[in-house]
């Protein structure tokens, strides 16, 4: 009996730093939800409270007057080329690595895995001048290219080991009933693979959403601006401008879809990310 | 069907040369023209590219804030490990030894971080911090300590620790999940063995919990070291921009710096090499330190 009272006690002894965290966790996101329907003014007087009234203007500032319709557009376009063309380089790779036998085929995927651990901030500066040599520069395309690249390393290292729980002779029967080596490719193991390109391309959409850096690199006009680039040029306009409530309207429509995304993929999302990070 | 050699090798070849040859421009090629363009003076245009030997590696040790962004990016490192790895063990040990109902609420709430962005984790934080309304300060006045308030990013003493908190609260939940796994997999009955022997909880923590997971502790660890070396000047650039006068400059921010802002493009690869061979020499002295033998019971 003073045992069980003494593990009570313990579990909400323990639930102190568990509810903590959480309010730590979900206050700054709460807050800037809260934010983006105040005014500038009410902002000042009561920055951490529930606004007055919810009303959308910060809304509808930021995207008329911020072009932040035209930087969704672009981030959209960035996140889907970028993911679909990681899946068009990634998994013809991933099927020869895991399933033909060649020669080199251990080095060439030690090669790739590789590429998750070396910082490619050295690569960034001749990387900005091959983008200008190829027109690229400034181009929301171009930046779909180096993403797609840039996660083909993870990529190629998760579907690979999808791949390679796939049972062999249903490739095998498949060439048997005369399908190319093409069809089984794209009939047979695609399909079959559909649970990891999932996960991956969910996890490289994310990533490819939320990028910063190579986006402040590669690009430079204000009409190519990514989500990124465009809140933190908000960001660095509301020191003067004082325009605090557009800045978080624009956090609000950035992390949205992230919030969409992880309500309904939280678990991939997470057994991704863990598998990726411990197996690598 | 029979398939002949050459078909066998042009499937071969449309499978790996297109994504090789994509990779080869896009990965592999900077990484090494970076390593060449460091022997240069070059300020980006085509006229002005002038070989100049170790000249850049000489500036690089002359330069007085190249060991201070190194310190500082050993800084996070340090501080981060810590942090990160004290609490995730924290909450991964409560969240599965502990049977809590809620359980699943908490990972999901405190994984969500680790998917936001950087830009948007900088700002929330950079508010946070804001002199006259931020939270911090707010919390110290209501707490009666006004005296402790201050500018924390505008401060060149408090500027570097306040980009730890951000850094943990954003990548906390990642190594909770991964110790949680590793929890998960020790068997119940070495817990009850250690209980009939009358171990305390504690002593069963330090006894079987930690030993039993080194493996996942030991991956957090490197993954926390080279995510950090590799990427802190993410969240440099969003919240400070390697200031209030150089004092939270981190190698790769003062890269960006340097190459991209004063367009010293020689300069700038001479400093990602210097980020390169940095970040190759910690984690396998890392892997040296960290090689404990596989414990079994």
């Amino acid at each position: 009996m003073k045992r069980s009272v003494g593990q009570i006690l313990g579990k909400t002894g323990i639930r102190i730093p568990l509810i903590l965290w959480t309010i730590a966790v979900l206050y700054p996101i709460f807050w800037m939800f809260l934010g983006s329907f105040k005014s500038n003014a009410e902002i000042y007087r009561n920055p951490w409270g529930f606004p007055e009234t919810f009303n959308w203007q910060n809304f509808a500032d930021a995207w008329t007057n911020y072009n932040i319709d035209t930087s969704v557009f672009n981030s959209l376009i960035v996140t889907v080329v970028g993911a679909v063309l990681t899946l068009v380089l990634a998994i013809p790779t991933a099927y020869a690595i895991e399933r033909l036998n060649f020669r080199g085929s251990k080095f060439l995927f030690t090669l790739y895995v590789s590429g998750m651990m070396i910082p490619m901030v050295l690569g960034w500066i001749p990387l900005f001048f091959l983008l200008m040599e190829f027109n690229l520069l400034d181009n929301i395309f171009g930046l779909a290219i180096v993403y797609a690249v840039s996660q083909l390393p993870f990529t190629i290292f998760v579907l690979t080991s999808f791949m390679s729980t796939i049972p062999k002779s249903l490739e095998e029967s498949a060439a048997i009933d005369g399908l190319s080596p093409y069809g089984v490719l794209w009939k047979i193991i695609t399909p079959l693979s559909m649970s990891g390109i999932i996960t991956v391309t969910i996890m490289n959409a994310i990533q490819f959403w939320n990028e910063y850096f190579m986006a402040l690199i590669f690009l430079q006009t204000e009409e190519n601006y990514t989500l990124a680039l465009a809140i933190d040029y908000i960001s660095s306009e509301a020191q003067y401008t004082n325009a605090w409530g557009t800045l978080f309207a624009s956090l609000v429509i950035a992390i949205i879809p992230v919030i969409i995304l992880y309500a309904i993929f939280q678990r991939r999302i997470a057994k991704g990310m863990t598998e990726g990070a411990i197996k690598g | 069907m029979v398939q002949s050699k050459k078909q066998k090798y042009m499937f071969l070849a449309f499978c790996l040369i297109p994504t090789f040859i994509m990779f080869a421009i896009f990965t592999l090629y900077p990484l090494f023209s970076g390593l060449y363009y460091s022997f240069f003076d070059w300020s980006g245009s085509a006229q002005n590219k002038e070989f100049i030997g170790i000249d850049n590696y000489i500036k690089l040790i002359k330069d007085a804030i190249i060991p201070n962004t190194i310190i500082h990016d050993y800084f996070l490192v340090v501080t981060k490990v810590i942090g990160i790895m004290i609490l995730a063990m924290f909450f991964a040990v409560a969240l599965t030894q502990l049977k809590i109902k809620e359980a699943p609420f908490y990972r999901i709430v405190f994984f969500f971080p680790n998917i936001m962005s950087v830009v948007v984790i900088g700002i929330l934080w950079t508010f946070i911090y804001n002199p006259s309304m931020g939270l911090v300060n707010s919390g110290l006045e209501f707490l009666g300590l006004e005296s402790l308030a201050k500018p924390w990013l505008g401060s060149e003493t408090w500027a570097l620790p306040s980009l730890v908190l951000p850094s943990i609260w954003a990548g906390i939940g990642l190594f909770m999940l991964m110790l949680m796994g590793g929890i998960a997999n020790v068997s119940k009955s070495y817990y009850e063995a250690a209980e009939i022997d009358g171990a305390t909880e504690w002593q069963q923590f330090w006894k079987v919990t930690l030993p039993l997971v080194w493996p996942q502790i030991k991956i957090s660890i490197l993954y926390i070291v080279i995510t950090t070396l590799n990427g802190s000047f993410i969240i440099v650039q969003v919240m400070t921009g390697g200031g209030p006068n150089n004092s939270t400059h981190v190698m790769g921010s003062y890269l960006y710096q340097q190459a991209f802002v004063q367009y010293n493009f020689g300069y700038g690869a001479t400093i990602g090499v210097m980020i390169l061979i940095l970040s190759l020499i910690t984690v396998l002295i890392l892997q040296f330190f960290m090689r404990r033998d596989k414990v079994e019971y």
